[in-house]
């Protein structure tokens, strides 16, 4: 009996275990500061994993100069360094490819936490690792525990020291093992005073203040609770891979909203720490408002933050949306989100109080059973420059002015039937006017051209600038801060307004963009089309690449040049191996000007779309970048679809090549048995009765092998001409063949073989000179004349007509037979286009005839035709055969 | 004895020029015709004794021709035809052709069909027995006999035996022969036919693995010579 309520092994823990099949494992060996000895215990390992037999490799290995870790190298193979060029010098880099195709069993790969040289595949060497461990080979690697990402700050904090090389969670949490290497913090500091620690990259001022007992203690604490850590996370992971049953974490779930201000980092540090006291899965989000652009160290702050989430194995997500809140609270309630996590920014903008002011405010008031967590401020951040709106144009100048001028008009009619003070209301439509519609900057202007109007015009002494009484200022303070509320709320207003467009258009050019991608008819067109439509999208240069064989090619490129360099096309080829976006703005490749998302649909890789990035440019905005995204994802499918429709032709194709073999060996096979069945029925007779036959009918038999023996080889070069002509192999030889002598002869061999035609010659007393290949003139014109034997009838009468004309030869050949029925007269010069009007052994010709004489004729620059009937031939068929005179001139 | 006319029926010119002389050898006179039309023409007129068809015809599909001329007459029929139209072969013989020769073909093996084609059709004595060679059945006692020795056979062998020997000579197809012995409503298996052919070769040939009596036709038929 089964349990229903027996415990099962959780998918996710599975699926961890699934994904390490097949992949190398990772040890890392983990120290508290530098100089514990965590290489050379490495290295210690591996020569007794290698004296066990393991096929042992050490793709690098730092031993600064230290005697007993070199002494340690000694019988270990060693991989050449890379060597790289950087600001004119040369850097000696873990060589990556090399590691990869000499696929050891065991790879060595000192220091995890080290950034590799501008140009290199990856930007950190964990990286590199993590490609080794994909390609399956184990690596064993070091790390000091300050290099750990989310204990960054708390190092900071600790040492004073801040560590730039860091190594995100995710990575750590994949290592298989962790060893400690330890070591007690005096020996560490006596080793240091002995000059046996090479500590890299720090003043010495720094170097003392981080070795001091109390630090390393702090660090040692640090480290041997990220492999307790580590153990115990293995064992939860374990036990929910065996289903054993335990005691789970609740359901917490954290999001945190980071801005693109300073404190965005401190926030995705913090909600690491959380999510990993809470065991929850979390998510940082950052919303943008619609049309709203970054400066671009704003952009790069927010991209560093989402990538340090990334890292830190949060989802990173970006939203765009007017309502911050509100987005935040529906992505929260969409992800049974249990925890936001918001900064509490002081407010350095104004902000009018009606808006929402404050997010962690708004988030709290407007929350319904999701706790708020706000974290104060930490370090102050340097203040952002105030800034106001880019003034507007000189239309709103002009309208400011207008509407004063207008008010004052107004203003000195009315003044004769209302008191003075009602006066100065008309200004306040003044300033209202340009302020709803021109925004803030009008609105001042106009503020001060009111007041100045309406004490120039309207307050004694009139027609004099001079402010006798303080409500006068007043009134100016009014009108400013008026035009500033206004514009304000105006503004927002428009501003959603246009964004509410702009997302309309941007709905619409997707939707028109999918209806064009999904009308065309193969990849070359769809790409094309993507290109130039994701360039109109984005403003940038965009590429489409395809596989090309083994290698990509591109497809189609917006401006249409190949700006790819030799970076760009790693990146592009990574990205498509690897199913990952690639290139600027990711964490492969990113020094390629360039950013390549791959383009595919479920598991089939269609291509990559790149776009460029030039540095020094601008970040895309996220709208964009979701636009983007979502082009892309339109143009894989698009691709995708038409690949396999190009696929599904194809097989047509071939299904229809394959008919048409069949219909030619039929026709072949059929063709072929009547001549041959004449040659073996005259011989075998010959041969049989060679005594009781009269001279006669032996000469007559003879004849008959002979003629029919020819009639095969007309058909045989009948075939291979058509092979020809099909291949564009013809060969002509031309000279100069008089066209009556050929039609005679074609006339008498259709006699010869049993034409029962009348045939009428209707040819000029001067040669009639065609400057042709006489071989295949005679086949061409010798096919035309069989079709008329074969398909006119017994009684019918044949007309031959040959003339010489102005600059070719026209030659007719026309018969009072039933004449060909109008439905097939289009295909009259198809191959195996065959009246179907005799039975099964009626023709002997495939079919093939016309086709080829239509072939021949037009390899030497000529036409033939069939001529619709008329008045003088109401039926039969005739056919018109032009040649040109001269080689190269078409009739 | 008398020359015996054959009506040589084919469109193709070629066909007609060695036929012609090697059936003139032969002793035989010939009528030639290019179309049906004119094929049954003659074949009323002339009165041949054996008629040589092409089954691919300008005007007339030799099968009707077939049909027409057998509402009237009985005259041997050797059908030449090619050799990828087996079912035109076994529709031609289904309606009543006795054998057929296929293109292309040399002028002895003609000759050869034509004379077996001729020879059976002589009206054979109606004295209730059936003879070929050594074997002769007696339809009225049931009683089939080889080399004067009695054979005894199942009801069903019998009537096969008796359904090829009513067409000695000739080509009886599969669909003929079910027809035949088990009546119009058979479903076709020729399967059947294996089992008994196979059954009669045992009791009657001299070597059943070598049969010179019950001769396969590939895909066709039998035919008891």
């Amino acid at each position: 009996m089964i349990k229903d309520d027996a415990p099962r092994a959780s998918p996710d823990a599975l699926l961890g275990q699934a994904e390490r099949e097949g992949r190398g494992k990772l040890r890392l060996f983990l120290g508290a500061a530098p100089g514990v000895g965590k290489t050379y215990a490495m290295l210690q390992a591996a020569r007794a994993a290698k004296a066990g037999g393991r096929d042992t490799l050490v793709g690098i290995v730092e031993t600064h100069g230290r005697a007993d870790t070199q002494a340690m190298l000694a019988d270990l193979e060693v991989l050449p360094r890379r060597l790289v060029p950087y600001k004119n010098r040369l850097i000696a880099e873990f060589d990556l490819d090399a590691a990869l195709s000499r696929a050891p069993s065991l790879l060595l790969v000192d220091e995890y936490a080290h950034s590799n040289v501008e140009g290199s595949r990856h930007p950190k060497r964990w990286q590199d690792v993590a490609e080794c461990l994909k390609a399956g080979i184990d690596v064993w690697t070091t790390m000091n525990v300050q290099h750990v990402e989310s204990l960054n700050d708390v190092v900071q904090r600790i040492t004073g020291v801040r560590v730039r090389e860091t190594v995100p969670d995710t990575t750590l949490e994949a290592a298989d093992e962790i060893v400690l290497v330890d070591l007690p913090s005096d020996e560490l500091i006596r080793r240091l005073a002995e000059g046996k620690v090479y500590v890299e990259d720090m003043a010495t001022r720094a170097t003392q203040n981080f070795f001091k007992p109390s630090n390393l203690t702090a660090l040692r604490e640090l480290a041997l609770r990220q492999v307790a850590a580590q153990v115990d996370s293995d064992l939860v992971e374990r036990m929910q891979g065996g289903a054993i049953e335990g005691p789970w974490a609740a359901g917490e779930r954290l999001l945190v909203c980071v801005g693109p201000d300073a404190q965005a980092e401190r926030l995705v540090r913090e909600g690491k720490r959380l999510a990993d006291l809470l065991d929850a899965p979390w998510f940082v989000v950052t919303i943008e408002r619609p049309g709203a652009t970054l400066d671009q160290a704003a952009a790069s702050r927010l991209d560093a933050s989402l990538q340090l989430a990334k890292s830190l194995g949060a989802e990173p997500q970006s939203l765009v949306a007017t309502d911050i809140p509100a987005e935040i609270l529906r992505f929260s309630r969409f992800e049974n989100v249990t925890q936001i996590v918001v900064g509490k920014a002081r407010s350095r903008r104004w902000r009018a109080p009606w808006t929402e002011g404050n997010l962690a405010d708004a988030l709290v008031r407007r929350a319904r059973g999701v706790s708020v967590l706000v974290l104060t401020e930490g370090e102050p951040a340097p203040a952002p420059a105030w800034r106001l709106p880019e003034p507007g144009g000189w239309a709103g100048y002009a309208a400011a002015a207008a509407s004063v001028v207008l008010a004052t008009a107004l203003g000195t009619q009315l003044v004769r039937f209302v008191p003075l003070p009602n006066v100065s209301m008309l200004y306040l439509l003044a300033v209202l006017a340009p302020a709803l519609l021109y925004g803030v900057w009008a609105a001042i202007l106009a503020s001060f051209l009111s007041f100045a109007a309406y004490n120039f015009f309207f307050i004694d002494p009139v027609e004099t600038f001079t402010v006798a009484r303080p409500h006068e200022l007043l009134a100016l303070a009014v009108f400013l801060i008026i035009a500033v509320t206004i514009s304000a709320v105006a503004g927002q207003a428009r501003e959603q307004m246009r964004a509410s467009a702009r997302r309309t258009r941007a709905a619409r050019r997707l939707y028109a963009f999918t209806r064009t991608l999904s009308a065309l008819p193969d990849a070359g067109a769809v790409a094309d089309a993507a290109a130039s439509e994701i360039n109109a999208a984005t403003g940038r240069a965009v590429t489409i690449l395809r596989p090309d064989g083994s290698d990509l090619a591109i497809a189609a490129a917006w401006p249409p040049d190949d700006r790819l360099d030799v970076p760009a096309r790693t990146a592009a080829r990574w990205a498509h191996e690897h199913g990952e976006a690639a290139g600027a703005g990711t964490q492969t490749l990113p020094s390629s000007g360039w950013t390549f998302l791959p383009l595919r649909v479920q598991d089939s890789r269609v291509g990559v779309l790149g776009i460029e990035r030039a540095p020094g440019a601008d970040p895309l905005d996220a709208e964009v970048r979701t636009l983007a995204a979502a082009l892309a994802e339109q143009t894989a499918v698009a691709l995708h679809r038409a690949l396999l429709s190009t696929e599904v032709r194809s097989a047509r194709t071939a299904a229809e090549t394959e008919r048409v073999r069949n219909i030619l060996l039929a026709s072949i096979s059929h063709d072929f048995r009547t001549p041959l069945a004449s040659i073996l029925g005259s011989a075998t007779a010959l041969i049989e009765y060679r005594d009781r036959l009269d001279e006669a009918s032996r000469e007559d038999l003879l004849a008959q092998v002979r003629d029919e023996a020819r009639h095969l080889d007309q058909m045989v070069r009948n075939l291979l001409s058509m092979t020809r002509l099909e291949a564009g192999a013809l060969e002509i030889s031309r000279t100069w063949v008089d066209v009556r002598e050929m039609l005679d002869r074609l006339v008498d061999q259709a006699r010869r073989r049993g034409a029962t035609q009348r045939f009428v010659l209707d040819l000029p007393a001067d040669p009639v000179l065609a400057f042709a290949d006489g071989t295949l003139l005679d086949q061409a014109v010798g096919n035309v004349v069989n079709n008329a034997v074969k398909h006119a009838g017994a009684g019918a009468s044949v007309t031959l007509v040959a003339r010489a004309q102005a600059g070719g030869v026209t030659i007719e050949i026309a018969d009072d037979g039933p004449g060909i029925p109008e439905e097939l007269r289009a295909q009259v010069f198809e191959k195996f286009a065959r009246l179907r009007t005799s039975s099964a052994d009626g023709g002997d010709s495939a079919g093939l005839g016309l086709a080829i004489s239509k072939g021949i004729v037009e390899a030497h620059g000529g036409t033939v035709e069939l001529l619709p009937p008329d008045a003088t031939r109401p039926h039969g068929a005739a056919f018109r055969i032009r040649l040109p005179s001269e080689p190269g001139t078409s009739a | 004895m008398t020359q015996q006319t054959v009506l040589v029926v084919d469109d193709e010119l070629a066909i007609h020029r060695f036929l012609k002389p090697a059936l003139t050898a032969e002793g035989y006179r010939v009528v030639q015709a290019m179309t049906g039309a004119e094929a049954l023409r003659l074949a009323a007129e002339a009165r041949p004794d054996a008629v040589v068809l092409d089954l691919g015809l300008p005007d007339l599909d030799g099968k009707e021709v077939i049909q027409r001329l057998r509402r009237t007459s009985q005259v041997p029929i050797v059908v030449l035809s090619a050799r990828d139209r087996e079912f035109e072969k076994v529709r031609a013989l289904d309606l009543g052709a006795d054998d057929y020769v296929e293109k292309p073909f040399g002028v002895g093996e003609l000759m050869a069909r034509l004379r077996v084609a001729l020879r059976h059709a002589k009206p054979s004595p109606d004295d209730g027995m059936l003879r070929s060679g050594r074997v002769e059945v007696d339809l009225g006692a049931h009683i089939v006999r080889k080399a004067g020795r009695e054979v005894r056979l199942t009801r069903r062998e019998f009537d096969v035996l008796v359904a090829l020997m009513r067409h000695v000579g000739k080509v009886v197809t599969h669909s003929q022969l079910l027809r035949e012995v088990w009546g119009a409503a058979t479903d076709g298996n020729t399967q059947y036919l294996r089992v008994y052919v196979g059954q009669l070769r045992q009791k009657l040939e001299d070597d059943p693995a070598a049969p010179r009596l019950i001769l396969t036709e590939p895909g066709i038929g039998y035919r008891l010579v």
